[in-house]
């Protein structure tokens, strides 16, 4: 695993819908393209599954960053369990901001099973970006 | 102008004795104190009361559950009909059994409770005054000024007040669900005083975001006067911004929580 160069290797959660992040995620595997090692990927069958008492969770937990990746909008498997997440996802990052929690520890994107390659760069930017932003130490300090 | 303690006696009267209601539900003073009461006829209303600020949705939602076809008038404020509103999208309440009596805020009320609307739909009682905005509030600027870790500290040093005695859920007029997550260990450890914040607060923040409508029960009943709708104020702001959307105007309105992008559009929130 890979550290920054203070050491800090970060934890990181990807929740993948079944349908097309996760498949992306498995081509950016099988096509052996270079990724951090930080991440650690939950498959769900839809984005609209990941419930943001999930994401509280995680990153009460001691998690330092969140994704949650789904189909592109208008390619969701369940048709609009995409835009829910969207919305949900929206609304929860301001929240975590009110709260004392950088927002940018959630990321929210869509990949495609055809884009092997944009997930493999959406994860190296977003492990990046909470390298950057150091550990999260949660909201007990 | 008419007293509008009069003026709410003289409504009250006409739907009892019309036969349109079968009780008008409003406050009372009683043994020293004010607190609901069930006017049944004319003559009980002349100890009716308008102050202080009381919540009635929840008391409403009682009767109907024991009288499904009582009809009511229940005395509202901005608040108590925003309440009712969301309540009837959730079937806790039947708005068509009821008959609002709407009773304008004042000035000073709008900005103790930093509310937007001070007042019902349709006003019987009381002069309109304009709203204020949640972050024309001297504490909640405050807040937003803060840096991330500033705020995290303020709220890990507030929330860690918390005695889980439920007061805050209890209050509220829109915390309805029958099987509260609040006390599913999955979640919320039992036993454990204070409770893990970030599961019991934020999740409780989060579920109330949709449909939370500024009543400030929740703080009203915190024993440990955790400033809950500091916070609950800046998350209406922003359902406000992003989806265009206010919890308790139109009871036609679903949440945006659960409708596609199509339905209800999401909106760029500025700058704070
Ligand atoms: S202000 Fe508090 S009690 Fe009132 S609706 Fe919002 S969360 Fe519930
Ligand atoms: S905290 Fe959540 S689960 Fe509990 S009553 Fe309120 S909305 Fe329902
Ligand atoms: S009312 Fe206050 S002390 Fe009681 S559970 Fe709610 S936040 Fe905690
Ligand atoms: S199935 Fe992929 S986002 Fe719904």
């Amino acid at each position: 695993m890979e550290k920054s160069a203070d050491g800090f290797k970060p934890k990181i959660l990807a929740f993948c819908c079944n349908w097309c992040s996760y498949a992306g995620a498995d081509l950016a595997g099988v096509s052996r393209l270079q990724m951090p090692s930080d991440f650690r990927v939950i498959r769900v069958m839809c984005s609209a599954r990941v419930s943001p008492e999930w994401v509280i969770k995680a990153l009460a937990g001691g998690v330092d960053g969140v994704m949650v990746l789904g189909c592109h909008i208008g390619d969701c498997h369940y048709i609009s369990g995409n835009h829910r997440a969207k919305k949900r996802f929206a609304l929860l990052k301001e929240m975590l901001g009110y709260l004392g929690i950088n927002p940018a520890r959630l990321y929210v994107d869509w990949v495609s099973a055809s884009e092997g390659a944009r997930f493999q760069q959406i994860v190296t930017e977003f492990v990046e970006t909470v390298k950057e932003l150091g550990p999260h130490h949660g909201p007990e300090g | 102008m008419q007293d509008p303690v009069q003026r709410v006696r003289e409504i009250a009267g006409q739907l009892l004795t019309g036969g349109q209601v079968d009780g008008v539900l409003g406050l009372c003073e009683q043994h020293g104190g004010v607190g609901p009461c069930l006017f049944r006829g004319e003559d009980d209303l002349s100890s009716l009361v308008l102050e202080p600020k009381y919540p009635l949705a929840n008391v409403c939602k009682l009767i109907q559950a024991r009288y499904p076809n009582g009809r009511l008038g229940v005395i509202v404020r901005g608040c108590d009909e925003r309440a009712l509103i969301e309540m009837a999208k959730r079937e806790q309440v039947d708005l068509d059994k009821l008959a609002l009596i709407g009773l304008a805020c004042t000035e000073a009320q709008a900005v103790e409770c930093r509310c937007r609307h001070p007042y019902p739909q349709r006003i019987d009682v009381g002069e309109r005054v304009e709203g204020v905005a949640p972050t024309v509030d001297e504490n909640v600027r405050k807040l937003l000024e803060q840096g991330f870790n500033e705020r995290l500290a303020f709220w890990h040093h507030e929330f860690s007040k918390c005695i889980k005695c439920y007061g805050c859920r209890n209050a509220c007029p829109v915390c309805i669900c029958e099987e509260c997550i609040l006390e599913d260990e999955l979640w919320v450890q039992p036993g454990v005083v204070p409770p893990d914040y970030a599961a019991f607060q934020f999740i409780r923040a989060y579920h109330i975001s949709d449909k939370c409508i500024g009543c400030g029960e929740c703080e009203a009943a915190c024993p440990m006067d955790i400033p809950l709708t500091r916070l609950y104020a800046l998350v209406r702001e922003t359902v406000r911004e992003l989806f265009d959307y206010e919890a308790g105007a139109d009871v036609a309105a679903p949440s945006p929580l659960v409708t596609t992008l199509e339905e209800t559009p999401l909106l760029e929130v500025g700058e704070r």
